[in-house]
């Protein structure tokens, strides 16, 4: 083990339940899992919003030999409200930076599964969206093969990477829906470097065999986070402008989305397959605004009908492209199809073969994410 | 055709790439990160034809007329030797080296190969950046600058570099001389050097922790700086570097015997304060008309310049590389001159030493009580 990383292990007590007491419906049996309960499993990302949960779900599964892996700067606080509920397992916290290979060689050491949800959003930057994304898991993949003890790598993608734009109006997006090709094209740096993840595992999978399963959730929504996604509109100028309209957005509980990951490492059968994280009873965009004002607060909004959002996206495109970038492309067609076509969702695959169902109903769901939003405001 | 390439394919490479495709007569022939994946994300996004790990195959294979160093700062005194040898030109970008000495070497190198480099002062090169410029060499200081005063704050805490800087004790930034000021300060101290005739000016400065960054428990970064640079023709400057004043300010202020002038980089304006006083009341309603009736010149020639398609974030880089190209092809006057990238480079050493000194005697206060004095 490197010097260079903080390294803490925590023991929990005996006694440990799942997260709020909620029953898990969707237990993998002993004889169905890849990986028995004293195997290491690594999960990188592991202080974030999906990460502690996901972290939570195994270890409600009686899994006893964790391994997280967050960055220096991550709080680690949540590991403290984990082991005040006890459980008689062990949880490793590295504190390391996935660009460096020593330590994810040390990362990796005799694990026998991986969720990667680490990821580098980028803001603006596609070098740090491609370099937090696709550089730091090329350095896992790699460290992993060294120590050739892996069965599955799952590797946590997001619904960003589709393209709609060849789909009917209200077509079904699912997992047969193409990737973007020109994920850059998008003027999304998240969607690029997603993308080239995805090419990089799917590669890895069939140059040397690794064992791996891609996970794309939609829009993530919980306590902790408070952002409106994009998909239902933008704030600028201290004005809402309303896109989606009456198409339905993609949303996950946290909860939820975090049983469907740990599931796509779990269960046997499924490698190389890609699934799809969205909740049932999917809200639409103009329900959820709608619940959002009532319920967080007040705002003005005003609705963008979807000929003029795309005519809009169209012309700042072109604008773009003849001011050689003055104005960078961040709206243009393939962002209006990835965003607000309308379109439908399943989630058909990832109950038949993983047999997830969302513990968390749409309803409560949004009650719970709707009252975390508003303690913020009330807070801020 | 002026045949370029890129060394470094990271964040402000995209910056590199997209000026460098507006200028005519040159076409980027490779780029090269010693991390393959980077070069090749870089040759995906923009119509680049090669990508390189390693820089001497770079040089040999894309044969370059001009290297573009865009990669971390500590690396910049061998990469530039190293093309300077191979016979490329160099645009090196800032912070230019870690100390005064590596500046010297290299410009001595680039003379004594016969070849040119430049330093990525881009915004020395911004659209009210030039205007300022022009309007001193027609006099409107009135004579040499009696004083400057230059910002260039940071607002810490609200990116993403300033997120991973300081939650990372290995992040690449903490390891420079001068920290997070080395990498960020040289814009607004290169603003400083084109206006001080003296090659070693005495430098005073003085830098501290900001409450937020004691509150976050950093003892290694220092986020606020201020500095008097005085050259022998008593030509004096502020230097100002912030990340807790708001506005964060990038503005250089200078003021003649006769005028002076306020050129904000942000707003990319420029306004021409008048030395001469208004009689009685006429002074508190006539200059305000004045700076109105320039604000709003400034907005339509930003917006002309807009409509005009050249008023891109990066268009000092534009320039600055167009000019830097023109100076090897035509054989033009260099965009920065030799003498201003060495002074900059000097006052930031003394910056440092200061700094670093000024932590010692710290360290020294803090365990002995018994001299308050050099205790802060």
């Amino acid at each position: 083990m490197t010097n260079l990383f903080t390294e803490t292990h925590i023991h929990l007590a005996e006694g440990f339940s799942p997260a709020d007491q909620g029953e898990l419906v969707h237990q993998v049996e002993p004889s169905d899992s890849i990986v028995g309960p004293d195997d290491l499993i690594l999960v990188t990302g592991a202080s974030g919003f999906v990460g502690t949960r996901v972290v939570e779900s195994l270890l409600g599964r009686g899994f006893r030999n964790l391994r997280c892996f967050v960055r220096p700067s991550s709080p680690t606080d949540w590991l403290g409200a984990l082991s005040t509920r006890g459980h008689g397992a062990g949880i490793e916290v590295l504190k390391g930076n996935l660009l460096s290979r020593e330590d994810c060689a040390a990362a990796t050491r005799d694990v026998a599964l991986i969720y990667h949800l680490a990821a580098g959003r980028g803001e603006k930057s596609f070098p740090d969206a491609f370099m937090n994304s696709v550089v730091t898991t090329r350095n896992l993949l790699d460290a992993s093969l060294n120590h050739k003890c892996l069965k599955r790598f799952v590797n946590i993608s997001s619904f960003t990477v589709y393209t709609n734009r060849q789909k009917s109006r209200w077509g079904l997006l699912d997992e047969t829906c193409p990737v973007e090709t020109h994920s850059d094209w998008r003027g999304e740096a998240y969607c690029f470097g997603k993308v080239k993840q995805d090419e990089l595992v799917t590669e890895y999978g069939q140059r040397f065999g690794v064992p791996h399963v891609i996970v794309r959730p939609g829009y993530v929504i919980g306590p902790g986070k408070t952002a409106i996604t994009g998909r239902v509109g933008i704030e600028t100028f201290g004005f809402f402008l309303h896109m989606g309209g009456s198409n339905r957005i993609p949303f996950t509980f946290v909860e939820n989305c975090a049983d469907a990951i740990a599931l796509a490492g779990l269960k046997k059968g499924v490698d190389g397959e890609i699934f799809n994280v969205v909740d049932d009873d999917l809200p639409s965009s103009r329900l959820f605004l709608r619940l959002y004002k009532r319920k967080v607060r007040k705002f003005r909004s005003l609705y963008v009908p979807h000929v003029l959002s795309y005519v809009l996206c169209s012309l700042w495109e072109r604008y773009s492209t003849w001011s050689q970038g003055q104005v960078p492309p961040v709206f243009n067609r393939g962002r209006w199809f990835a965003n607000w076509k309308r379109t439908d969702y399943s989630n058909q695959k990832l109950k038949t073969r993983l047999g997830w169902s969302p513990r968390v109903s749409m309803a409560e769901g949004l009650n719970r994410y709707f009252e975390a939003c508003q303690n913020r405001e009330s807070n801020a | 055709m002026l045949r370029v390439a890129i060394v470094g394919c990271g964040k402000i490479a995209d910056s590199h790439v997209s000026q460098i495709q507006r200028i005519k007569g040159c076409e980027i022939v490779g780029v090269c990160d010693r991390e393959p994946l980077m070069a090749r994300q870089l040759c995906e996004r923009f119509p680049i034809k090669q990508h390189f790990s390693d820089l001497e195959e770079l040089l040999s294979k894309a044969r370059p007329d001009v290297v573009h160093i865009t990669t971390p700062p500590e690396s910049h005194i061998e990469l530039a030797r190293f093309c300077l040898e191979a016979g490329c030109h160099v645009y090196l970008e800032k912070p230019f080296t870690l100390h005064a000495e590596e500046t010297e070497r290299l410009i001595a190198l680039a003379i004594e190969k016969q070849l040119k480099i430049t330093a990525g002062h881009d915004d020395q090169f911004s659209h009210a950046a030039r205007r300022m410029r022009s309007l001193i060499a027609e006099g409107f200081l009135g004579g040499a600058p009696v004083h400057l005063e230059s910002y260039y704050c940071y607002e810490l805490g609200q990116s993403a570099y300033a997120s991973a800087l300081l939650g990372d004790k290995r992040h690449w930034v903490r390891q420079l001389p001068g920290k997070l000021l080395q990498n960020v300060i040289s814009h607004g101290i290169a603003r400083i050097a084109e206006f001080i005739s003296s090659d070693s000016p005495q430098v005073i400065a003085y830098g501290f922790r900001s409450p937020f960054l004691k509150k976050m428990g950093e003892t290694e970064i220092i986020d606020e700086l201020r500095v008097i640079v005085s050259d022998e023709d008593d030509t004096t400057a502020y230097f100002t570097f912030s990340s807790q004043m708001r506005p964060s300010l990038h503005q250089l202020r200078i003021y003649g015997p006769k005028n002076g002038l306020i050129m904000d980089h942000d707003q990319e304006t420029l306004i021409k304060l008048n030395g001469v006083r208004y009689p009685s009341y006429a002074e508190k309603f006539v200059p305000p008309l004045d700076l109105a009736r320039q604000y709003l010149r400034n907005w339509t020639t930003n917006l002309r310049t807009f409509l005009g398609r050249d008023f891109h974030m990066k268009s000092g880089m534009k320039f600055l590389s167009e000019s830097f190209y023109r100076s090897i092809t035509e054989g033009a006057p260099l965009p920065i001159p030799y003498r201003e990238i060495l002074l900059t480079a000097r006052i930031m050493d003394a910056i440092f030493i200061q700094l670093n000194q000024q932590d010692s005697r710290d360290q020294v206060g803090r365990t002995a009580p018994l001299h308050p004095a050099t205790t802060r």
